[in-house]
């Protein structure tokens, strides 16, 4: 066997392994959360001096076009299919003087309400941990923006698709483990990178060393998100929108709502049928048939 | 036979005679719906952006217009059914007015939708092959692909009785036009006799209803599931939505009925007067229970924590002039005791204006319904207004108009008048 066969033999098996760990994220939440090779993006805003080189390196990697002064510190921007990761400063509401940069993107959230409604399955959930958006198959309908406890996925009026971040899915780590361009250009090492549980731990590690009061945002929020972020309080302080501590939009919750429409709409047929039965008449229809019923 | 030639040559000769107001009408309308082409054209140019009064308000009025159609689509399918597919008789006399008009509201629905749509032409190729079952969205435009169909045949089995008889009444060129939308060769063939059949009717208006009510369910779900915006989560939207399309399925058959009989100056036929009284009182029968449902949604609400915000939108915030005024007022408790008078005083003018007085309200209903929801929990401090852009008026404007052209040409050239056959 040669070199060349080799590789691809080798590649073959590199996708049945991601074909597997798919269907294991995708078949099997309990699974999804426990696997080993998924990784995950920790931003520490205890850390984050408010630079937005972050931003900046994040549109260069995915050509993505710069706005008049939104690069300037302290500015207030907006996700928006053109910004994929923004950088806010917010304020305690309990304690004014104790100000964080908050580092916002795509949480990745472990199951995400956005694929689970996309009609057309054009967002997946890399066995890596990416949410990713085909932005060939997105047909625009924004669906996923309703369904985003965050609101994350931004439609983009230009080229008409939905655009997110996609955990710079494209610098793929397993093949040559690079960060994300936003880790990358952190100079201050507030955003880390690296397998999930490793992540997790080196999230508790730094809460834990610090004095009490720090939460850690996307352990328990949407039923677990891979980005983690570090928080100096509670997010409802710093006036985050905060998901709720469990899967959004869970199928049975979806399977009990559209049941319980057929059953209204089987109610609805009964009650046609009555109102036909009861005051129904006794005669031919228009074609000279008998009626169905009289005959 | 000579009182239906008769008949027939006094419709001929209605026609002549009114030409001229008729082209007026077709050349109003065609302005209208090319505003809603200029608009599209400005959109593919410049960017889908002209549609949109805000950025953060991602669906806007395209998709509550096509929520008031695809509703009212389902509505008719009810309403209708009651006459061929439960066999009520008399009911069967507006078969194919009703039936008409759904199929004409869908499809325009559907152009409402595909051009809020990023990419509606990869809408039907993914749709095909990546289907994704646990999406809402993709049952329901499945659904209704299906009941389109069905529909469609619906109408032209109904119609055809007619068709053929106008072939066989016309000469020339019209002869030949209504025999092939008859496929009168079809007669020929072994399945004449099935097409004639009330059974297969039945069974074609029976696969209309149950597909219909179902794609109306998940159009319904599609709101329902979305547990990120509290206003619409949960199972009231899915079960009250088939109450909103039976009361505007309703509404819209009695206005659209007797307005062309009013506006044509034509006597409404004695059968069909009685049926219309009958249909305003389960239309005061239907708003009654839907202005309990509402009593329930906004009192229930306000115990739900995370509802409560989005509820008092309705009640005191931006929407409540169109709530208090709009969906209550006008589009709810009024029309009831008109409704009620007009059938006790049998004045079926009275009949009309509730029935318009309804729809006014169920489309101010169903702009809200799509709007509000999205306020939270994003937009914290309120847009400073809700109204739609100039462009998504045009372009609304514009299917509108396209919609009543292709009904004022449908009531011209196809069967669609209350009387029976034999
Ligand atoms: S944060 Fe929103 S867009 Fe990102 S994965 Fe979760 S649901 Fe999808
Ligand atoms: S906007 Fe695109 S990615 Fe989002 S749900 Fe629709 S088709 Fe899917
Ligand atoms: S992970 Fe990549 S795509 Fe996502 S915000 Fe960072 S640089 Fe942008």
């Amino acid at each position: 066997m040669n070199k060349a066969t080799k590789n691809i033999r080798r590649r073959d098996f590199l996708k049945l392994l991601a074909g597997a760990y798919a269907y294991a994220t995708l078949g099997s939440p309990g699974l999804a959360g426990a696997q080993t090779t998924r990784y995950g993006k920790l931003a520490d805003t205890t850390r984050c001096i408010g630079c937005k080189r972050c931003m900046s390196a994040c549109k260069r990697w995915n050509k993505l076009e710069v706005e008049r002064n939104e690069l300037v510190s302290d500015r207030e921007t907006d996700l928006s299919a053109q910004n994929w990761v923004v950088v806010n400063l917010r304020a305690d509401a309990k304690n004014v003087t104790q100000r964080i940069y908050e580092h916002w993107a795509c949480q990745h959230c472990i199951q995400p309400a956005c694929a689970g409604v996309c009609p057309v399955k054009a967002i997946t959930k890399l066995p890596m941990g990416n949410v990713v958006i085909n932005e060939k198959k997105c047909i625009g309908c924004r669906y996923c923006y309703q369904a985003c406890p965050y609101k994350v996925p931004r439609f983009d009026f230009e080229k008409r698709v939905t655009r997110k971040c996609h955990l710079c899915y494209d610098r793929i780590p397993l093949l040559n483990y690079m960060k994300p361009a936003c880790v990358e250009a952190c100079p201050v090492e507030a955003l880390s990178f690296g397998y999930k549980h490793e992540i997790i731990l080196e999230a508790k590690k730094r809460i834990y060393k610090e004095k009490s009061g720090r939460y850690i945002l996307g352990l328990k929020e949407a039923g677990g998100t891979d980005m983690l972020t570090i928080l100096p309080t509670k997010p409802k302080d710093l006036g985050l929108v905060v998901a709720p501590q469990k899967v959004v939009n869970h199928n049975m919750d979806k399977l009990r709502i559209t049941g319980a429409g057929f059953m209204g709409a089987s109610v609805l047929a009964g009650l046609m049928y009555t109102y036909a039965s009861l005051t129904r008449k006794n005669t031919k229809d228009d074609y000279g048939n008998p009626d169905k019923e009289t005959s | 036979m000579a009182t239906r030639t008769k008949k027939h040559l006094d419709i001929i000769f209605n026609r002549i005679e009114r030409t001229q107001s008729f082209y007026v009408w077709v050349s109003i309308l065609v302005a209208v719906s090319g505003l809603a082409l200029y608009a599209i054209l400005m959109s593919l140019i410049y960017s889908l952006e002209i549609f949109e009064f805000s950025a953060q308000v991602i669906w806007a009025t395209m998709v509550s217009n096509y929520v008031f159609l695809v509703v009212s689509s389902t509505g008719l399918c009810i309403v209708t059914s009651l006459g061929h597919v439960f066999g009520m008789q008399r009911y069967e006399l507006i078969g194919r007015r009703g039936v008409f008009l759904a199929l004409i509201t869908i499809i325009f629905g559907m152009i409402s939708i595909g051009a809020h749509l990023g990419h509606p032409e990869r809408a039907m190729i993914f749709n095909l092959l990546t289907p994704n079952f646990l999406s809402a969205m993709w049952w329901m435009g499945t659904l209704y692909s299906f009941y389109i169909v069905f529909i469609a045949i619906e109408y032209w089995l109904l119609a055809r009785p007619e068709l053929i008889e106008r072939s066989d009444q016309a000469q020339g060129p019209e002869k030949i036009i209504y025999g092939i939308m008859a496929f009168r060769q079809l007669d020929r063939l072994k399945i004449g006799p099935v097409l004639k059949n009330h059974k297969l009717l039945q069974f074609i208006g029976a696969a209309a209803l149950i597909s219909g009510l179902s794609a109306h369910n998940t159009l319904g779900a599609l709101f329902g599931h979305i547990e990120a915006r509290p206003l619409w989560h949960g199972s009231y939207y899915p079960i009250y939505f088939l109450l909103s399309a039976s009361f505007c399925g309703y509404a819209l058959l009695l206005a659209v009925s007797i307005a062309s009989y009013k506006i044509k100056k034509e006597e409404i036929p004695e059968d069909y007067q009685s049926l219309i009284f009958e249909m305003a009182q389960v239309l005061a029968l239907l708003l009654s229970a839907g202005l309990l449902f509402t009593a329930y949604k906004m009192g229930f609400g306000l115990f739900t924590p995370e509802k409560v915000k989005p509820i008092m939108l309705f009640l005191k915030g931006p929407f409540s002039q169109a709530f208090w005024l709009f969906e209550i007022a006008i589009g709810t408790v009024l029309p009831i005791p008109i409704l009620l008078w007009a059938t006790k005083q049998k004045n079926i003018i009275g009949v009309l204006i509730a029935s318009v007085m309804v729809l006014v309200g169920v489309y101010v209903m169903r702009y809200d319904f799509v709007v509000a929801a999205q306020v939270y929990p994003v937009i914290k401090n309120g847009l400073p207004s809700y109204l739609p852009a100039f462009m998504e008026v045009l372009f609304i404007g514009g299917v509108l108009g396209a919609l009543f052209l292709t009904y004022v040409l449908g009531e011209k050239f196809l069967p669609l008048k209350e009387e029976h056959h034999h």
